[in-house]
This record gives C-alpha cells, structure tokens and sequence, in this order.
C-alpha cells in the first residue's frame, strides 16, 4: 500500500503578487511503503517544493498529503509529530550542524522529540553507525569534518529520529564519486535494515537507475509519470521530451540494437549490461562465430 | 521571511528613474531644505503640490505611496495633537478646563503634520523608489569621493555598503533555509517561553554565522584572484553622465526654493 500519497497538491508561491509563480500544479502520487523511490526533474520541475510538502514544511496551496491514510493537516497544532515520522534531509545538510560535538548534533532531534538520556544516547550510536560514522568522530566539532563526513553526521541527525519515511533532496550534490556511492550505499543500507520508505530527490539518472525501485518524474511542476524503474527508463522518448536522458548505458544499449545487435530491453546498470553482454558473447561462442 | 523588502526600488520608466542617482542625491537635499523654508500657508501649499507632481512624475503606483506613509502615521498623530495642545497663541478656539486650543496650535499642527508628509514622499520619490540600492552607493562613493583628500576611505566605505546590500537577499534565502532544517528535525521557534525562543535561535545563528564568514573569505579570495586591490586607478563598469535632462531638473528645483522664499514673503495668515 502506499505510504505517502499526494492528491491534487498544488502549490502557489506569492499568491496575489505580481510574483505569483505556480510550483506544484495539480499532482497525484503514491509513494511506495518500504521501497527506495527516486524523485527526479530539472532544475525548477517543483522537486524540492514537493519534498517540503511530505514532512509540513509547507502547507499545500490545495490539495491533500496522506501519510498512511491520514491527511497530515488534519491537526495543524500535531505537525511536529509528522515531522519527526518523515524525516527530512535538506540540499546540502551539512550548513545546519551547529553544536559543539557531533554527538550533540546527532542527539538534536531525538531531543525535540522529548525521548530519554539512555534513548537518546543509543539512537546517536546507531545513527552514527547506519551513516557509516566512526564512533571516535563523535566527540569532534563538526566543523572539523571533511564535507563528506559533515553530510553524514547531517544525515545522522536526521536518521536518529527513527523517521518511518526518509526524505533526502539531492544527498550526494556536490560529493565526489567515491562520497556519493558512499552515501547512497549507505542509505540503501539504511533502507534494508530498517525497512523504512526512503525517496531521493536527484538528477542524476544513473544513481537513480542503481538505487531506486520506483521512479516519479517532475515537469514543470506536474507529476508526468510513475512507476517502477524499468516501466519509467523504458519510456525514452518521453523523457527526452522533457529533456531528461535515459542512463547513458541505456543509451548505450538502445544503439546497439539499432546496430544489430541483440541487446534486451530494459537495462539500465552497466552490471545489467555486462550480464547481457557475456550472455551474447558465451551464445555466440558456442555457434563459432568468434 | 519572503517579504521582506529590500530598499523599496520600484521599477518603471520614467524621467525620476532615468535621472542621475548623484543629482538626485543633491536634489534631496535641495528638497529637504525647501521642506524647512516653508513658513505659511502657501508655501505649504506649494510643498504638498510638488510632492503630489513628484508621485505622478515617477509612476509609483498609489497603493505603494500609501504603504509608505503608513508607518508613520503614528509619528504624525502625535506631532498633530503636541503641537495642537501645547502651542500657546492669541486667538482662543476651545477652552476647557486646563485644556487650551488655540488658532496658532492647530496651524502649527497641520504645518508640521505636512512637512513630515512632503519629506517622507519626496525624499521616497526622488531617492529610494526610484534609485536602485547599488545606483544609490555608486552615486554616494562619487559625491563623497573629495573627501579623499583627507583620507576618508569613500571607496571602501561605498564597496563594504554594496556588499552588504548585495548578501542580505542570500542571507535572508539561507536563513529560511536553516530554519526549514532545524524545524524538521522537531525545533520550534513559535512556542514556549521568552528564554527558551531565545535559546531555539542558537541553531539558526551558528549556522547563519559560519556560513556567512564562509561567504566573506570566499569573496575575498575571489575579488583578490581578480586583482582587487582598493579604489585607486580602478574604472567603472557603468560610468555616470549627467544629461541635459538633469540640470533641468536641478533648475526647477532652485525655482521651486526659490517660489517657497518668495511666498514665505506674501505674509498670508499665520506665519511658523
């Protein structure tokens, strides 16, 4: 079932000013319980103002937010509940961490939550472990942190609130490779072990091909498809439309066909097409032909 | 956080926006002066009718002159009922009690009530709807520039200003931001007592401060790998050229100076 749903959200920004800008435009979505679900769009497609409507940041201009059924506005004062069961990662988390030890930032949440020292102190542990923090870094300020360990202690903080549903915008901008599958594994990791529902905001179709199950694609502030991965990747066309690529691999695949070559549809990880490809080759082989 | 307003510049076309920004500056100050020379009833007369003209020359839109004048509207109450209860004179309209009214307090009161309207309408017209906030410090940096010579740093002075001016919007847009980050991680800024929304600003502040210092040393390592090195010997992207236009701007006003002296001198009525 889903977890989060959106009906009919749409979201004005300045209402009534010369500056009135529509964001968010009639969109309906379900966000999969216990799936990794990819949020994608360009620049000014409405993503991070969607993502602000899944915890109450933002309050939408019309429209409902059901989180397991329940419409989230339905108790303004209670927002705060909403806000610690969908946690919310922000574009480059790292400019919130404030205190003096990593250990007091991770506990800031758990704090707001009112939970006890001892509960507090095993979240931080575990937080720290799941984002892949050494415990020794604990004690540190966080401000003399490396930026990839800054965005985990960030991520930490968020995750120590134990949030059913893990929003993050864009948690690998501006990491270097080997930072960002890090952080992606390790949300991944997150996602598995706790059997949390987890949507990433991204542009970047080839992470969104490795780790998302289902995909949502923005335009211009309505939602224009959903689904699966491989039912969203096999709509090509379409997303070039929109300007949006297929994974270059994908493209990769798609132009050996043209060229005769009896590549399956649907891949998408180079993994996918490595596999397809030794399975040509090995028939290949057995007919003689190389 | 969204609406706050930078200056108050306005966009639009017309001869005020077009203008020098230095001559307006000088005209402001002609203006305020010629606020102050009004001494009776026509050369008030004539203070409110050019601030009346100024609005329609520099198509500001109604609704925003009256925004405007509302902050005000206190301070011109109460300069209207001290000036009406505590100014003596000869002709006595109300007594009552120990209160007093006479002719002069309430000329006096209405004097008063419209130089605060002239000043504020005339110097928003001429200088801060029209001007944009960098125009204003470029015209500042050039018409304090003499002061050089006694080594007033007006460069750095006016450089420090537009910078300033330049980072509230990005320091307004981050501070939004942080606020967004800490309230989904369950702080509350709205409730609780004085001390403790005191104490929920720290994780908006330490951010909003360490990112800011982050932004300076950024900018000046950037203007430094651009060879920044002070006003000296430095050219202008937009060099300023008074026009025909601006003198003939700057003649009217001296003529209206001179119409407030002139009618200052018909001897109508109460006199200030």
């Amino acid at each position: 079932m889903s977890k989060i749903r959106l009906e009919n959200i749409s979201y004005v920004y300045g209402a009534g000013t010369p500056f009135e800008m529509h964001a968010l435009d009639d969109v309906t979505l379900d966000i999969r319980e216990n799936a990794v679900t990819g949020l994608i769009g360009h620049t000014g497609s409405g993503k991070s103002t969607l993502v602000q409507l899944l915890n109450g940041l933002s309050r939408p201009t019309s429209g409902r937010v059901l989180l397991d059924g329940v419409d989230i506005w339905q108790k303004p004062k209670e927002i705060k509940q909403v806000r610690f069961r969908v946690g919310l990662v922000m574009q480059y988390p790292e400019y919130q961490l404030f205190e003096e030890t990593v250990r007091a930032d991770i506990a800031f949440g758990p704090k707001n939550m009112g939970l006890s020292q001892e509960e507090i102190a095993q979240r931080v542990a575990e937080a720290a472990a799941l984002t892949g923090s050494d415990a020794s870094l604990l004690d540190h300020s966080p401000f003399d942190l490396s930026g990839g360990q800054k965005r985990r202690v960030a991520i930490a903080g968020v995750i120590a609130m134990r949030p059913e549903v893990l929003v993050l915008d864009e948690p690998a901008a501006g990491l270097d490779p080997r930072g960002r599958d890090m952080i992606l594994n390790q949300i991944c990791n997150y996602q598995k072990q706790t059997g949390a529902t987890v949507i990433i905001v991204s542009h970047s179709m080839e992470d969104m091909a490795r780790y998302c199950d289902d995909i949502v694609v923005l335009s211009r502030g309505r939602c224009i498809m959903q689904g699966t991965t491989p039912e969203v990747f096999a709509r090509s066309e379409e997303l070039s439309s929109v300007g949006l690529n297929v994974p270059e691999i994908s493209r990769v695949c798609s132009m050996l066909r043209a060229r005769g070559v009896p590549m399956d549809e649907g891949i998408f990880t180079v993994e996918q097409a490595e596999a397809c490809l030794c399975r040509l080759l090995a028939a290949d082989g057995k007919e003689g032909r190389i | 956080m969204k609406s706050i307003t930078l200056g108050q510049f306005y966009p639009a076309d017309s001869i005020l926006h077009r203008a020098d920004p230095r001559m307006k500056v000088i005209l402001t100050v002609l203006y305020i002066v010629a606020t102050f020379l009004a001494k009776n009833v026509l050369s008030f007369a004539l203070l409110l009718l050019s601030a009346l003209f100024l609005i329609l020359i520099s198509k500001i839109p109604m609704k925003l002159v009256i925004k405007s004048i509302r902050p005000i509207l206190f301070i011109m109450a109460f300069t209207a009922l001290i000036n009406v209860f505590f100014t003596g004179g000869e002709t006595v309209l109300v007594e009552w009690k120990f209160i007093h009214i006479y002719l002069e307090g309430v000329y006096q009161a209405l004097f008063m009530v419209t130089r605060i309207v002239v000043l504020i309408l005339g110097t928003s017209m001429l200088l801060t709807y029209t001007t944009t906030p960098i125009m204003l410090t470029d015209a500042l940096e050039q018409l304090l520039s003499p002061l050089r010579v006694l080594h007033v740093p007006v460069h750095e002075f006016a450089m420090m200003m537009t910078i300033a001016l330049r980072f509230i919007p990005t320091l307004v847009e981050e501070t939004d931001k942080i606020m967004s980050a800490q309230k989904a991680r369950g702080a509350d800024f709205t409730s609780g007592s004085l001390i403790s929304r005191a104490k929920a600003l720290v994780p908006i502040l330490i951010p909003l401060f360490v990112s800011a210092f982050r932004r300076a040393d950024e900018l000046a390592t950037a203007m430094e790998c651009r060879c920044y090195h002070g006003g000296t010997g430095r050219t202008r992207m937009t060099v300023l050229h008074y026009h025909p236009l601006d003198f003939v701007i700057l003649c009217a006003m001296l003529a209206f100076g001179a119409a407030i002296v002139v009618l200052n001198r018909l001897g109508l009525g109460f006199t200030l």
